[in-house]
């Protein structure tokens, strides 16, 4: 079986007396990955680790089967980091180039991908600017553009949306999506849930220091078994409705607005299945099914056991 | 922005062959230089050192113009009828005659200027990377820790030499042209070597030197204040401690410039006997300069081991 592009195997990192990272066991095989978690929780480190930035101290991080610390793995690595500290008497065009130049390109395929990228990111009109005179959404774009360089298998994404406006929110978005397309791993953190959630519904969560759950919110949301699904229902028949549904053994509670109805049941699977059931027995009119607590917020909270603020 | 199937499109994938890290270093090195160029005030310190080279450079010229056509002729000096000759005496102390002295203090001189460069080069080149936190898009490449610091060390070398021995050696082409050149240069083939030599011993341990102090303080002001702790207040300090308290000339040993001129002197095959007031042994500089080497070297390879990009 081929190795997966990432692969951190009961990795441990220490930084003093501090331990950053416990015991974390992740893989990455493709598409895009939210890396999720509150403050200080390890996701920055996590992706240190990714990028051969600091090296474990216990455990192994390997890109495509090359260890992460060596430097081949990093023509397989596409970092974008959150910090923006470039040299900033550099034009931007200047800036890709010699990073372009570090990948151990010859000159012209230098020259020639530092456009391409720049295309990539929608900077080649202002990318004989200088660094210093760029918006914080420019400068994001640069930075994107020089991960983007050595076209790599996988990329980590430090928080890549901040600072961008809507529309070249969507643009970058659309881009990611392009990205994980053309069969690449993308391991993007946000601290803007909303935003990461429209990008991917797979996630890793990161909470003191473990992964505490990778994969889709659905699925994360199904396995948080202790916390009572809440699920707004518009429907035909509203207070017949609610008296079948408390009548469910999953059912906790049901609170009626008109035509809507706002259930709260024990665990998400079996309330699925059980009110899939009674719509199709009792003929119910369903126009509108919408959880209120599968956000990558609200699982969040509960896993963090706060209000999932990160 | 165009649209991403567009843009893809434009992205053909790359069959060539990847150079390995160590043109990464290379990279690294034009970037760092290229970086030091936009300084205005490196540009200004690079005049001064030019200054110094056009010194000595029409000083020989002068020495020999004199000492072929005028050194009897007497010029109105005051009133007084004084030799030509005498009035450059004092350019006797420079030996502008394209002995090993010539060399040796050319490059003295240099080092007050090549001080202050490398101190301020330093902070720009290392201690930024270090203190603003742009290592990790150096560090994300495909290079390793010590290519970065290779890269780093070659632009340091380079600018040293542009301001040492680069000049240097246009002195002794020029000191051949002055006198008879087939001889010259075949005579003075210990002097063409030395000149290397010093260059090599000045790019080895200011280069070592200053990369671990500039991974060490990082900041500019600080690097500053090390270095002209270890320059100025050192050679103060050997200066006082020898010809003052008369101590042992050992202690001379803990200027290290001077150390680097004795080296030099050595490579050049000076005697001992030719250089002015109490000094050390060119072994024992030669040995100082190889200590601060080693222990800059082992000061690297720990952060080397240790550096870990940390934000």
């Amino acid at each position: 079986m081929e190795s997966p592009l990432l692969l951190f195997e009961q990795v441990s990192k220490w930084y003093g007396s501090v331990l950053a990272l416990n015991q974390v066991t992740l893989e990455l095989r493709g598409g895009i990955t939210g890396l999720v978690g509150a403050n200080g929780a390890g996701k920055s480190t996590l992706m240190k680790l990714a990028t051969g930035q600091v090296r474990p101290t216990l455990g192994r991080v390997t890109v495509s089967g090359v260890d992460a610390w060596h430097w081949e793995a990093r023509r397989l690595v596409g970092y974008c980091p959150d910090l923006d500290a470039f040299y900033e008497d550099m034009t931007g065009r200047e800036f890709v180039r010699a990073m372009a130049d570090l990948c151990g390109y010859p000159a012209a395929e230098a020259k020639r991908r530092t456009e391409a990228t720049l295309e990539r990111v929608g900077m080649t009109d202002r990318a004989n600017r200088k660094l210093r005179g760029y918006s914080k959404g420019m400068r994001q774009r640069i930075k994107i553009a020089q991960a983007l360089l050595t076209d790599p298998p996988l990329l980590v994404l430090d928080e890549p949306l901040s600072g961008i406006d809507p529309v070249g929110r969507q643009e970058l978005l659309d881009l990611f999506r392009a990205l994980a397309a053309q069969g690449k791993a993308l391991l993007v953190s946000s601290h803007e849930l909303e935003e990461l959630e429209k990008l991917t519904n797979h996630v890793a969560i990161v909470a003191r220091g473990r992964i505490a759950a990778v994969g889709t919110l659905g699925k994360i949301r199904e396995m948080l078994d202790d916390y009572p699904l809440s699920v707004r229902i518009d429907l035909e028949g509203a207070k017949d409705a609610a008296r079948l549904l408390l009548a469910l053994d999953e059912v906790t509670g049901v609170d009626i607005d008109r035509e809507s109805l706002t259930v709260r049941a024990k665990s998400p699977k079996s309330f699925y299945r059980d009110f899939g059931d009674l719509v199709v027995r009792e003929g119910l009119v369903v126009h509108r099914l919408e959880p209120l607590d599968d956000s990558a917020h609200a699982i969040l909270g509960y896993l963090l056991g706060g209000s999932g603020k990160t | 922005m165009p649209t991403v199937s567009d843009s893809l499109l434009h992205y053909r994938p790359w069959r060539g062959e990847f150079r390995g890290p160590i043109h990464g270093s290379l990279a690294m090195a034009r970037l760092s230089l290229l970086l030091l160029a936009r300084r205005k005030l490196f540009w200004g310190l690079y005049a001064l050192a030019l200054m110094i080279f056009f010194f000595f450079f029409y000083g020989q010229y002068l020495v020999v113009w004199i000492q072929e056509q005028t050194s009897q002729q007497t010029v109105q000096f005051g009133g007084i009828p004084v030799k030509v000759g005498d009035l450059t005496k004092f350019l006797d102390r420079l030996n502008l005659n394209g002995s090993a002295h010539t060399f040796g203090n050319f490059i003295w001189f240099e080092g007050y200027i090549v001080m202050i460069v490398m101190a301020l080069a330093g902070s720009v080149l290392v201690g930024n990377d270090f203190a603003h936190g742009s290592l990790p898009f150096y560090l994300a490449k495909p290079i390793g820790r010590r290519h970065y610091l290779f890269g780093k060390f070659l632009a340091l070398g380079l600018f040293l030499n542009l301001v040492t021995t680069v000049p240097a050696l246009v002195l002794f082409l020029q000191a051949g042209l002055l006198y008879d050149w087939q001889s010259y240069y075949f005579d003075h083939l210990r002097e063409f070597a030395g000149i290397l030599g010093y260059g090599l011993a000045l790019t080895l341990t200011l280069g070592t030197l200053l990369l671990a102090t500039a991974v060490w303080v990082r900041r500019t002001v600080p690097l500053i204040m090390v270095w002209t702790g270890m320059f100025v207040l050192a050679r103060l300090l050997a200066s006082m401690l020898v010809e003052g308290a008369k101590l042992d000339a050992r202690w001379k040993l803990i200027d290290l410039w001077n150390d680097l001129y004795l080296v030099g002197l050595w490579c050049l095959g000076a005697s001992r006997e030719s250089i002015r007031g109490d000094q050390p042994e060119f072994w024992e500089a030669a040995a100082a300069c190889g200590v601060v080497i080693v222990l800059s070297l082992l000061y690297l390879r720990k952060r080397i081991q240790a550096v870990e990009v940390i934000s």
